[in-house]
């Protein structure tokens, strides 16, 4: 419980809680009442998009670090597949950026890697991005 | 630009191009909800002329600038497209003006032809509905193959369509298509995506040779179709086409992107009878491993198309809600191709 400024006490309503509020008001009430289709499919889709927010709100810091995670364990591993020249684009480039990079250096290397090398590097650079996809689809899986 | 002065500056650009005509008024005027390149406008029009008085319908559609497509869009080639198509048995809306000026309406502008039926929206309940039972009857899965058949059989090059580019032989439509999304990507987005990246190197390196080259619409499904009368009156979304291979239109009918839960492929038509009536009308073979690739191909597609529309939402150049929308589309989509491909 808070007390604000002129002396009332209130209830503060937790932010996933309030956003329910709001998508049940949206899609229950709002959007029905509106004939036209532009603004009747903009409250539908403000009702879509607070609901994944919902959702991002408890989940965000575990997904970033899970993915940070991910990819560090991926470059400390490729080199041993010997491909460790792949991964020396390090410091201040983004993770994400790091990567994308790594994906299109090994197919533009595979003949020279030769195909062995070049799909165990790929088996493993794919299994990273699995992980990485399975935490955005953790927050934007939909309910619709 | 507000809607009733979109409206009063429509009615006096039409005045302009009318100019023997008297009482000119606009009615049932109304902003579309579909489109995400362009903004649509339906509206009937009446006048006075030679002492008659006349009706019609028009569509218009506005370029607003942040397009989804980007520059990859064009009005002007949608108007040379339809003024192509008209001499053709293809089902489009007849063009009668382009106008490149943007201080009219805010933007460039074409303005067709109504055409009478409606577009129902496959991905909801209703539009569902009207398309199972549309199924049932018969009649429009028939005609919805015919009109891609039609399409596909079109002397492109006696049309005049060549201007659209033609791809060189072997593997070159594909590359084309890849490069061409993969720029809107870069465009599109300041961060490179890693999965992205794995999916957009895998079909480069797996590319298909295109058996023949036609004229492709590149998103033929229903939702693009205006359906009157359990018939396909018109194709619509004239803004992918490309000369190409027509497996492309083909892997995207066949495509699980366009029948969420349901057997009917685009929520309309039995896949064995589209395979045989196919095959039938084009003296086409469908090759099913090269529309797979395609399918792969569409998925990046439909991930770069969420890329830009977010990026437009991010960079404040639109508040249409369903551009924000797509930046938690993007996992899904990714994640079919990705699977798609292996992983």
């Amino acid at each position: 419980m808070r007390e604000n400024v002129i002396g009332l006490r209130f209830r503060v309503i937790p932010a996933r809680r309030m956003l329910e509020e709001v998508i049940a008001s949206l899609r229950g009430v709002i959007a029905p009442a509106i004939s036209a289709p532009y603004p009747k499919t903009q409250a539908y889709m403000a009702a879509v998009i607070l609901e994944t927010l919902a959702r991002a709100i408890e989940e965000r810091s575990d997904v970033a670090e899970a993915k940070r995670r991910s990819i560090e364990r991926l470059f400390a591993e490729l080199g041993a597949l010997g491909v460790g020249a792949m991964t020396e684009a390090r410091g201040s480039v983004a993770d994400d950026e790091r990567l994308a990079k790594l994906v299109e250096s090994l197919y533009a290397d595979r003949e020279r890697l030769g195909e062995a090398r070049f799909a165990a590097a790929n088996r493993r650079v794919r299994q990273t991005l699995r992980d990485l996809l399975d935490a955005d689809l953790k927050i934007a899986a939909s309910k619709e | 630009m507000a809607a009733s002065a979109i409206e009063d500056r429509i009615r006096e650009d039409l005045q302009r191009r009318l100019p023997g005509v008297r009482d000119l008024a606009l009615e049932n005027f109304v902003q579309t909800a579909g489109g995400w390149s362009h903004e649509t406008y339906i509206f009937d029009a009446s006048w006075k002329e030679d002492g008659r008085g006349v009706r019609r319908g028009f569509c218009l559609r506005k370029d607003p600038g942040v397009g989804l497509l980007r520059e990859l869009s064009s009005l002007e080639e949608q108007f040379r497209v339809l003024k192509a198509l008209e001499s053709t048995p293809a089902l489009a809306p007849k063009a009668y003006w382009y106008e490149p000026d943007a201080a009219i309406l805010g933007g460039p502008f074409l303005i067709m032809e109504k055409i009478e039926g409606d577009v129902p929206n496959p991905w909801s309940k209703a539009g569902k509905q009207v398309y199972a039972e549309a199924a049932a009857r018969g009649t429009l899965p028939r005609s919805f193959v015919e009109a891609l058949a039609t399409l596909h059989n079109l002397d492109w090059r006696a049309a005049g369509l060549d201007f659209l580019g033609v791809p060189g032989p072997g593997r070159d439509f594909a590359r084309r298509e890849i490069a061409k999304w993969e720029r809107l990507a870069r465009e599109s987005s300041a961060e490179p995506q890693p999965v992205l990246a794995e999916i957009l190197a895998w079909l480069k390196a797996n590319a298909p040779e295109a058996q023949r080259l036609a004229f492709v619409h590149g998103a033929y499904r229903t939702g693009n179709l205006i359906i009157h009368e359990d018939r396909v009156a018109a194709i619509l979304d004239w803004e992918l086409q490309v000369i190409g291979d027509p497996m492309y239109d083909v892997a995207y009918v066949l495509s699980d992107l366009n029948r969420e839960g349901t057997p009917l492929l685009s929520y309309v038509v039995d896949r064995g009878f589209f395979v045989a009536e196919y095959e039938r009308l084009t003296s086409l073979e469908i090759d099913f491993e090269v529309c797979r690739y395609y399918d792969v191909l569409y998925m990046m597609r439909t991930a770069v198309f969420w890329i830009s529309a977010s990026g437009l939402f991010a960079e404040g150049r639109s508040k249409d809600l369903r551009l924000a929308r797509t930046t938690y589309a993007l996992p899904s989509v990714l994640d079919m191709a990705a699977k798609a491909i292996g992983f």
